[in-house]
């Protein structure tokens, strides 16, 4: 959301800033300018669907600088210093030629001022020169007025504008950002310069931020790190165009997006401790069959004549016994690692399946048949399976203490996944128990909500958010008879890749 | 009379479990069936005439091993039992002991404690199986009186003399005589000591004849 705000905020600048600023050229300037479009159409959030252009234009190549050297370092060096002063100073030093406005008009001007010297370079007399001056300032001042940070590049990847809250956010002063090239403070963008260079096309990709927003860090001056969520789009179409980046700082974000995982992940680690007993018995199975198999084999050995096909026999089921084993300590292991999300394609039904096979014994020992209904050839989930596992896990294990009052033969739940019109799988888990009472059907999926003695509430509240993160849907419904059905949908395939885009954006 | 194989049956649902006991059990030379739940136990009726016992999983689909032990046991069927279980509680032990198992093991089980269990449990199979017998042929033997004899029997049981006998029930004391040699006869015995034994061993036999007047 914060994102969008931006902008947002942003965008509305823009254009205010623009309708101000063309009303003047036009007033003053029309015939230069020409037939500038004067429908200023954008949508968000991305900016580059903002329907004008300007473009960064500086008077000579700036050479890349290390970071902490100062102006005046150049200065002796023989350099002339490049930077942009911050907004006080404002009228001093102009480096950056900001054109604005007139698609496909590009301006070029080598007008140039120097700090504390009179303007040089700026071609006598020329009145349209001075105003695209004072252009360029507002758009430099708007700039500056943005609460967050916003800075701009050239092809090089080098920094030409950096506003106050870029050097808020990173620490250095604006000076010492100017010239410097971007990846030194955002890393991950050395490839998006490195590759957009070579080929010489638009150097401007956007920078895959969104989605995986976590991944990508900033680096302060005093070395820190922060997350943080960068927009990165051209000025305009021209290939060597310069880039406006937007950087949001998204440390509380990522805490909050941390904290999520967190109690996730101690959901499903507290989830696992109530089928501790069970998990033991999936575990205990295979070591039965393992040491008896083994005893047997002894005894077969110790007798006369040897039965070698009986020894041959036990020995091929001492190697399935022990996979197995192994399989269930994958599949515990799996649901207590703490992991990143990691989204891949996935069968529904193989999830299911685990899932059941984890369960199995707790339902035996609790006296539940289980049924598993799984259409035939479902189409593939986009999704984590540890997660998903743990939507599956958590509406059984509720399933199961629904009936906990019932008596034997009407303990069963059913797990049904199926084809649910386009591009939808749609899971129920179906109990016979006593059913939820018609408030809190929707209730149920709120924090804190439980009906259970030792419920903290948190596991359908938990279960809701990993559905909807995975473009799904979670909801409750009575049987017309009795118990309770626990319905969630998940996009297959290319719905779910276009969620996914969708989410990134 | 030879001596029956003695057969072992083994109640588990896991197929791989099931498998690997059966061998087991097998190769310490018993005959022996794997089945996978309650329901094809019983399907089986495995009462036969030669010793058994039944290694029985707690945690099974459809009936719990308790249950089935209870089934069983109402249905009469005197077949020792050695619960298995992964996750056994003290209560489950103790139910399953009151209810008359021989043994209640975990998993994994070793071949010890288990070979050892089946053979206490056979031990008690083969034992209740005899004295099964025993009281069959006392019950045959018993059925065989008239009501007349059986009420002559209670009352010499009772330590009458045949003349209190003949009295009691108002018939000569020489027919009394003659009905206390048919019983004996019957009976296939020769002393009263042992013909108090014999009634004693088949519980109650006397009740399908007229209750004894005093």
């Amino acid at each position: 959301m914060t994102i969008m705000y931006a902008v947002i905020v942003l965008g509305i600048l823009f254009v205010l800033l623009m309708t101000w600023c063309f009303q003047r050229t036009r007033s003053h300037h029309a015939p230069e300018v020409g037939d500038t479009k004067t429908d200023i159409a954008f949508e968000l959030p991305q900016l580059s669907h903002l329907n004008f252009s300007f473009l960064t234009r500086i008077g000579a190549s700036i050479k890349t600088r290390t970071l902490g050297e100062t102006p005046a370092d150049q200065i002796r060096s023989g350099e002339a210093p490049r930077s942009i002063e911050p907004l006080s100073q404002r009228q001093r030093s102009i480096h950056a030629r900001l054109a604005m406005f007139s698609p496909g008009i590009i301006r070029r001007t080598t007008a140039r001022r120097d700090c504390d010297k009179a303007p040089v370079g700026m071609p006598d007399g020329s009145e349209s020169t001075a105003r695209q001056l004072q252009r360029d300032e507002h758009f430099r001042r708007a700039l500056e007025l943005l609460p967050f940070a916003v800075l701009t590049t050239n092809r090089h990847g080098q920094i030409v504008l950096a506003n106050a809250a870029t050097s808020k956010l990173f620490g250095y002063a604006q000076r010492e950002l100017i010239g410097n090239r971007a990846d030194v403070f955002v890393p991950v963008l050395q490839t998006h310069f490195d590759a957009a260079l070579p080929a010489g096309i638009a150097a401007a990709r956007p920078v895959q931020t969104a989605g995986s927003a976590r991944d990508v860090f900033a680096r302060r001056k005093d070395g820190t790190e922060f997350p943080a969520e960068i927009t990165a789009n051209p000025l305009s179409s021209e290939a060597d165009s310069d880039t406006l980046m937007v950087i949001v700082d998204r440390t509380d974000q990522y805490e909050l997006l941390r904290n999520r995982q967190e109690l996730t992940h101690l959901t499903r680690v507290s989830t696992l401790g109530e089928l501790a007993g069970s998990l033991a018995h999936e575990l205990n199975q295979p070591l039965t069959a393992i040491l008896s198999n083994a005893q047997a084999a002894q005894r077969f050995l110790a007798a006369q004549p040897v039965n070698l096909a009986e020894v041959r026999e036990i020995l091929h089921d001492l190697v399935e016994d022990n996979r197995r084993a192994s399989e269930v300590l994958r599949k515990i292991r799996a649901l207590v690692k703490k992991g990143e999300l990691e989204a891949a394609a996935l069968s529904l039904a193989s999830v299911v399946r685990d899932v059941a096979l984890l369960v199995h014994s707790d339902a035996i020992v609790r006296g539940i048949r289980m049924y598993l209904k799984i259409a035939p050839e479902l189409p593939f989930v986009y999704g984590d399976r540890v997660q998903l596992e743990q939507v599956i896990l958590n509406l059984l294990l509720n399933a199961f203490e629904a009936m906990e009052s019932r008596t034997a033969p009407d303990r069963a739940v059913t797990i049904e996944a199926t084809l649910a019109g386009a591009g939808m799988i749609r899971v129920a888990v179906r109990d016979r128990g006593l059913g939820l009472a018609p408030d809190k059907l929707d209730r149920v999926f709120k924090p804190f909500v439980t009906s259970k003695r030792e419920g903290l509430g948190l596991g359908l509240s938990i279960t809701r958010s990993i559905v909807e993160r995975h473009g799904g849907r979670i909801w409750a419904e009575n049987n017309e008879d009795q118990g309770a059905v626990f319905y969630f949908t998940l996009p297959t395939g290319a719905a779910a890749e276009r969620t996914r885009s969708r989410q990134q954006a | 009379m030879n001596e029956p194989i003695p057969m072992v049956f083994v109640v588990d649902d896991d197929d791989r479990v099931r498998r690997a006991l059966t061998r087991l059990i097998n190769s310490a030379g018993y005959r022996v069936e794997g089945l996978a739940s309650a329901s094809e136990f019983l399907a089986l009726r495995p009462f036969a005439d030669c010793p058994a016992c039944l290694i029985l999983d707690v945690a099974l689909p459809d009936l719990n091993g308790l249950d089935l032990q209870r089934e069983l046991n109402a249905m009469g069927a005197s077949l020792p039992i050695v619960f298995i279980t992964g996750h056994g509680d003290i209560a489950m032990t103790v139910r399953a002991m009151k209810e008359g198992a021989t043994d209640f093991l975990t998993k994994p089980v070793e071949e010890a404690d288990l070979l050892r269990a089946i053979e206490t449990a056979l031990l008690k199979s083969s034992q209740a199986l005899a004295s099964r017998i025993e009281i069959g042929s006392i019950q045959r033997r018993l059925a065989r009186l008239t009501p007349r004899e059986r009420e002559v029997l209670t009352l010499i049981l009772e330590g009458r003399l045949n003349k209190q006998v003949a009295s009691e029930l108002g018939i000569a004391e020489k027919t009394i005589k003659v009905h206390r040699a048919r019983v004996m006869e019957k009976m296939e015995t020769h002393s009263l000591v042992d013909l108090a034994r014999l009634t004693d061993r088949a519980g109650s036999p006397l009740s399908p004849g007229k209750p004894a007047v005093r």
